[in-house]
C-alpha cells in the first residue's frame, strides 16, 4: 500500500501545517476570495509532485476541474499525503484521463453496428451522436395527426360539447372546471372560448415521474370552479372556459413531442384563447414559451416562473430536459432573459454557479432566502412590478414551489417552499394586474400524495389565476385589490 | 327424482362440453401452424417480420361495395387506385370509408379522397420533413459523463475481492443497505478473486409506459432486505452460506434514453457473466430484457440460451417509432437472433393483447402460457410443462421476471398492473425449480415501482422471488438434481405415517 512506502516523517501534518500558514495569511490579505483559491499546493519541488508535468500541476490547482470530482485542494492534499510520488502520478493522470473521456471522443461513433452479419442498431447508441429511430414504422406520425371533422361518423356544428346531463350537475364525466369539451380548434373559435385547459402528459422529468397522470387527476378533482372571496368574482360564470383535451406526446422522448406541443399551443392562441396547460414535467416549458414567443414576439412578454428550480443547466448531452428548459429558451433566443422572473428558488441545484449564471444573463430571481429576509409582500410586489415591464405575462408554475406540506405530490419536491396562501395571492394578482397570455401547471406527481391535497391545491392555484383573469375582464386591475365583502365592516 | 336430476346434470355437462367445443371451433376459425422446421441458432427467423407494422405488404381493399366502386371509378385514376390499394387503411377503417363514400356526391367523394391522401401523407414517414433520429449535443463537455467510471486510483489501495461492509463479528451488516445484505464488488477482478457465484446489479431504467418509478426498484430492494436471508423452508437450503453473493452496484443509465442506456447495460452484464458469475439484474423497466439477454448471447453464443419470460404482457411489440421500449424487448432479441423463437417461453400472460399477437407467436414458434392455460389446466400442469420446455432445447436458461406477472394483490407496486395474476405460492416454486433444475446463466426482476405501494409488500415479494432463485442456484451448485425436491424434514414432522408414504 502506498502509505507504507511514505517517508517516516508524517507528510500529512507537514503539508497541513504549511497549508494552514498560507491559508491564514491569504485570508488576512484577501477576505473576499473563496477558500479554494487560497489553498495552495505545496511548491512544485515537493518530492510528492516531482513526477508531475505542468499540465498535471495545473489540474491540481484548478478548483473547477477538482469540483467535477467533488474535490477541493484541501481534500486533494489529504490524498497526496497518502501516496508516494508514483501513486500521486497515477492519481492525477487517471483523473485527467477520466475527465478527458467525458467529452465526445473522435471516432467513438465509428464502430459498426452490424455484428455477425446482423444489424444491431442499439449496440453502439451510447457511442453515437444520434439516437436511431425506426423510420419503417407504419404510421410514423400517426399519434400526432389530427382527425379531420370531415371523417366524423355523426356530424355536428362546431362548438364546445357540454357533457353534463343536468342543469346543476356535479361529479359526472370529469373535465377541467366541469367545462364543456372542445375537440378541435374550430370548437374553441365557435365557442368564443377565453380560457382553454389542455393536458400535456409528458413525464420525463429528473425527479419522480408521474406528471403524465396529472391532467386526469386534476380533471377528477374539484376546486377549479365557483366564487373567490378575495377577487369577489366567480370566474367560471364570467369566463368562457373549455377543456381542450390532451396534446399527444411520445412517452419515450421529449424531442419527438416538442414541435407538436408548440404547434398545438400556438393554434390555441390563434383561436383567441388563453391556454391553461397542465403538464407534464417542466421540460414542456420549452415548447409552451416558444409558442408564446412565436405569437407575441420574444420581447413582448414576461415569464413568471414559480419554481424551486432554476432549470438553467447548460452543456448537457441531451438538448431538452426539465433541468434546462430556461437555458434552452435563452440559447435559442426565444425569450429575453431579463423578462424571466423566477420566484421560490431553493435547494442544492441552485448553486453558486447557477445563481452567477442567472445574474450574468439578466434573469431576475427571488430565492426563498429573499422571501425569508425581505418578507413575502416585498417579493410579491417586486415580482409584479417586474412582470409589468412587458406587455403581458406567461406564468410557469412548478408544483415544487410550494412547500411539500402543501404539495407532497411534486416530482422534484424541496422543503422550505411557499404556502398555498402566498401562491394564490401572487397568482391572482399577476392574473388581475397584468395581461395573462398563458398559464402552465407543471410537475404535479399524483401518486406521491395519498391524500387529495396536492390535486386540490393545484386546482386552487389555477382557480386563483382564473379569478384574476375574470377580475381583469370586469375592469378590476388595481394593485392588490381585495373585494370589500371579504371583510366585515 | 334423483335419477332425473342426475340425468339432467349429465345432459347439461354434455351440452356445455359440445357448446364449448363449438365455441372454440368458431373462434379459432383459421388454423395457424407453427414452423415446420426449427430455427437455426444465430440466424434471423425468416418470418420474423410477417406481422410487423410497416414491413408487411399493403393488402388491397377487399369487398368494396358496387356503389362505392362506381364512385371511385368516377374519380381520377390515381385517386381511385390509391383507395383500392388499401393505403387508406392507416387513415380510416374501410367500413367508415364505405359509409362516407356511399352517401357522398361525386364532388364530396373527391374531397374525402383528397383528404385521405393528404392525411396519409402526414402520417407516413417522410425524409427531410420528419425527425429520423434524435440528435444529441456532441459539443457537450459531459457527453460521456453519465457512464464514466471513477478510477480505482482515487480510492485507497485494496486487494481485489468483495468488500464487506460489516463492522461487528456478530453481524455482517453495518447499516449500509445492499442487495441481500451482501458485500460489495465493483470490478470483474473482485468477482474472480471472490469466486463469486451471483452478482446482483441494479439497473434503474425508468421509461415504462404506465406509472413510472422503476428507477427506485433497486433502492427499495436494497433497503428492505427482509426476505433475502436465512434458510428456505421447502429445501432447507441457506443460499448465503452455499453461494458467494455480491451487490455489484448499479449500472449507469441515461434516464432520457432507453437506446443509449442499453449499450452500457449489455456491457456490464456481459462483464459479470464472463467471470462465470450469474448476473441478477434488478430493474428498471422491462426494456432491460434486451441488453441482459443480448449479453448472454455474447457470452454463451447466439441461440444457445432459452428464456422463461414471466409477465402479464407479451412484450412482442414491433414496428414502432422507437426501436426499443418495455413493450418490445422480445421482438428485438429475436430480430437480432440472440434467442430462437422456440426457446422463448412466456408465463402468466393476460394483458389485453389482440388475437393477432398470439397468431404471430404461434406462427414463428414461440411458447406462450397464458392465464387462460392456467384456468384450463391448473397451475401444476402448466408449471411442469414450462420446466420441461426450459430444458429441452438448450443447455442454458435465462429467467426474466416482470413482477406484474403476480396478481396486484401481491404486487401493487408495479407500473402496468393487470388483475388475475399469479400468487406468490405459485411463483416461488416455479422460480426455485427453474433456477435449480437448469443451468441458469442469468435472472432479472423488473418493473418494481415502489411509489405505487405505500406498504412493504411489493419489495418483500420481489426480494422473496430473488431469494427463491438464489435457493435454486444453491441447490444446483450442491448437485441436488431431484426434480421438484422438497425437504423430508421440513415438510413432515415424521412422528407417524399420516400420509402413508414413509420410507
Amino acid at each position: 500500500m502506498s502509505d507504507k512506502t511514505s517517508a517516516p516523517s508524517n507528510p500529512t501534518s507537514v503539508i497541513i501545517a504549511s497549508l494552514t500558514v498560507i491559508f491564514l495569511s491569504a485570508c488576512a490579505n484577501n477576505l473576499n476570495d473563496s477558500i479554494a483559491t487560497n489553498v495552495k499546493l505545496p511548491p512544485e519541488d515537493n518530492i510528492k509532485l516531482q513526477l508531475l508535468n505542468k499540465d498535471e500541476i495545473a489540474f491540481l490547482r484548478d478548483p473547477v476541474r477538482l469540483r467535477w470530482f467533488n474535490l477541493t485542494e484541501e481534500k486533494v492534499l489529504d490524498q497526496l499525503a497518502q501516496r508516494d510520488e508514483e501513486g500521486v502520478k497515477q492519481y492525477v493522470t487517471d483523473m485527467m484521463a477520466t475527465m478527458n473521456a467525458a467529452s465526445f471522443q473522435d471516432g467513438q461513433d465509428s464502430t459498426s453496428n452490424i455484428k455477425n452479419g446482423i444489424l444491431e442498431p442499439l449496440s453502439t447508441t451510447a457511442d453515437s451522436t444520434v439516437i436511431p429511430l425506426n423510420t419503417d414504422a407504419a404510421g410514423y406520425n400517426k399519434s400526432r395527426v389530427i382527425q379531420p371533422a370531415m371523417f366524423d361518423k355523426y356530424k355536428r356544428t362546431p362548438g364546445p360539447i357540454n357533457l353534463q346531463r343536468y342543469v346543476h350537475e356535479q361529479d359526472g364525466i370529469p373535465t377541467f372546471a366541469g367545462a364543456p369539451v372542445a375537440i378541435r380548434i374550430e370548437d374553441l373559435v365557435a365557442g368564443k372560448v377565453e380560457v382553454a385547459f389542455v393536458g400535456v402528459p409528458l413525464a420525463l422529468g429528473s425527479g419522480w415521474r408521474d406528471s403524465q397522470h396529472a391532467p386526469t387527476v386534476l380533471r377528477g378533482m374539484y376546486g377549479l370552479s365557483g366564487y373567490d372571496i378575495a377577487g369577489g368574482v366567480d370566474p367560471t360564470l364570467i369566463l368562457s372556459i373549455a377543456d381542450f383535451g390532451n396534446i399527444a406526446t411520445s412517452y419515450l422522448s421529449i424531442e419527438l413531442s416538442i414541435d407538436h406541443i408548440r404547434e398545438q399551443i400556438s393554434a390555441m392562441v390563434e383561436a383567441g384563447t388563453i391556454p391553461f396547460i397542465v403538464g407534464g414535467d417542466h421540460s414542456i416549458m420549452y415548447p409552451t414559451v416558444a409558442s408564446m414567443s412565436d405569437n407575441y414576439g420574444k420581447t413582448k412578454f414576461s415569464v413568471v416562473q414559480l419554481d424551486a428550480h432554476y432549470n438553467g443547466a447548460r452543456g448537457l448531452d441531451h438538448y431538452y430536459s426539465d433541468a434546462q428548459s430556461v437555458s434552452r429558451l435563452i440559447e435559442d433566443q426565444l425569450i429575453e432573459p431579463t423578462n424571466i422572473i423566477q420566484v421560490g428558488l431553493r435547494g442544492p441545484s441552485q448553486d453558486k454557479e447557477a445563481l452567477e449564471w442567472l445574474r450574468k444573463t439578466g434573469v431576475k430571481y427571488h430565492t426563498m432566502v429573499e422571501v425569508g429576509e425581505k418578507g413575502w409582500d416585498a417579493v410579491q410586489n417586486n415580482t409584479i412590478a417586474e412582470a409589468k415591464r412587458a406587455d403581458s405575462t406567461f406564468i410557469s408554475f412548478d408544483m415544487s414551489v410550494l412547500d411539500p406540506a402543501y404539495a407532497p405530490g411534486a416530482g422534484r419536491p424541496v422543503p422550505g417552499g411557499i404556502s398555498i396562501l402566498q401562491a394564490r395571492s401572487l397568482v391572482r394578482r399577476l392574473c388581475a394586474e397584468t395581461k395573462i397570455i398563458g398559464f402552465e401547471m407543471l410537475d404535479v406527481a399524483p401518486y406521491l400524495d395519498t391524500s387529495y391535497k396536492t390535486a386540490l391545491n393545484a386546482n386552487y392555484i389555477m382557480h386563483a389565476c382564473l379569478t384574476g383573469i375574470a377580475m381583469r375582464k370586469q375592469g378590476i386591475t388595481g394593485s392588490d385589490h381585495i373585494d370589500p365583502l371579504a371583510f366585515t365592516p | 327424482m334423483n335419477l332425473v336430476k342426475r340425468a339432467s346434470v349429465v345432459l347439461t355437462i354434455g351440452l356445455l362440453v359440445s357448446a364449448s367445443q363449438l365455441l372454440a371451433k368458431t373462434q379459432d376459425d383459421t388454423e395457424i401452424k407453427g414452423p415446420a422446421t426449427p430455427s437455426k441458432a444465430g440466424v434471423v427467423p425468416e418470418n420474423i417480420d410477417s406481422a410487423t407494422p410497416g414491413l408487411m405488404p399493403t393488402k388491397p381493399l377487399e369487398e368494396i361495395p358496387d356503389n362505392v366502386i362506381a364512385i371511385l371509378d368516377s374519380l381520377p385514376e390515381v385517386k381511385s387506385n390509391f383507395i383500392k390499394s388499401g393505403k387508406s387503411r392507416g387513415v380510416l377503417k374501410k367500413e367508415i370509408l364505405f359509409d362516407l363514400l356511399s352517401s357522398a356526391s361525386s364532388a364530396e367523394a373527391e374531397e374525402y379522397v383528397n383528404t385521405i391522401i393528404s392525411i396519409h401523407d402526414q402520417i407516413e414517414f417522410k425524409k427531410d420533413r420528419d425527425i429520423e433520429s434524435i440528435e444529441l449535443n456532441k459539443a457537450s463537455p459531459d457527453f460521456n459523463s453519465w457512464r464514466l467510471k471513477r478510477p480505482q486510483s482515487m480510492n485507497p489501495d485494496r486487494e481485489p475481492g468483495p468488500i464487506s461492509l460489516g463492522r461487528y463479528l456478530g453481524s455482517s451488516s453495518s447499516g449500509i443497505p445492499t442487495f441481500a445484505n451482501a458485500p460489495v464488488a465493483f470490478t470483474p477482478e473482485d468477482l474472480i478473486a471472490g469466486k463469486v457465484d451471483v452478482a446482483i446489479l441494479g439497473a434503474p431504467l425508468d421509461m415504462g409506459s404506465g406509472w413510472r418509478d422503476a428507477i427506485h426498484g433497486p433502492r427499495a430492494m436494497r433497503m428492505l432486505r427482509r426476505g433475502t436471508g436465512g434458510t428456505d423452508v421447502s429445501t432447507l437450503i441457506e443460499p448465503s452460506s452455499v453461494l458467494n453473493i455480491v451487490d455489484y452496484g448499479n449500472v449507469a443509465i441515461d434516464q432520457l434514453s432507453t437506446e443509449r442506456s442499453v449499450q452500457e447495460v449489455r456491457k456490464m452484464v456481459r462483464e459479470i457473466a464472463e467471470t462465470g458469475a450469474i448476473p441478477i439484474i434488478i430493474g428498471g423497466d422491462h426494456s432491460l430484457e434486451y441488453p441482459n439477454i443480448a449479453a448472454m448471447a455474447d457470452v454463451y453464443g447466439k441461440g444457445k440460451v432459452a428464456v422463461v419470460h414471466f409477465d402479464a404482457h407479451l412484450d412482442t411489440g414491433r414496428g414502432r417509432v422507437h426501436l426499443l421500449s418495455h413493450g418490445q424487448p422480445i421482438y428485438r432479441l429475436m430480430k437480432e437472433a440472440h434467442v430462437r423463437p422456440e426457446d422463448f417461453i412466456q408465463v402468466g400472460l393476460r394483458a389485453h393483447y389482440s388475437k393477432s399477437y398470439y397468431e404471430w407467436e404461434k406462427e414463428i414458434g414461440m411458447k406462450y402460457h397464458t392465464m387462460a392455460e392456467v384456468e384450463r389446466r391448473g397451475w401444476d400442469a402448466v408449471m411442469e410443462r414450462v420446466i420441461k420446455e426450459a430444458t429441452e432445447n438448450t443447455d442454458y436458461l435465462y429467467v426474466s421476471f416482470d413482477v406484474d406477472v403476480l396478481d396486484p394483490a401481491f404486487q401493487p407496486g408495479t407500473g402496468t398492473p393487470v388483475s388475475g395474476g399469479l400468487t406468490m405460492r405459485e411463483a416461488i416454486p416455479i422460480v426455485r425449480r427453474l433456477c435449480a433444475e437448469t443451468k441458469l446463466v442469468g435472472f432479472d426482476i423488473v418493473e418494481l415501482a415502489p411509489a405505487l405501494d405505500s406498504t412493504y409488500v411489493s419489495a418483500l415479494n420481489a426480494n422473496s422471488l430473488m431469494f427463491a432463485c438464489m435457493t435454486g442456484i444453491a441447490m444446483h451448485k450442491k448437485g441436488m438434481a431431484e426434480k421438484g425436491f422438497i425437504s423430508e424434514l421440513s415438510s413432515d414432522h415424521g412422528q407417524d405415517d399420516y400420509y402413508g408414504d414413509k420410507k
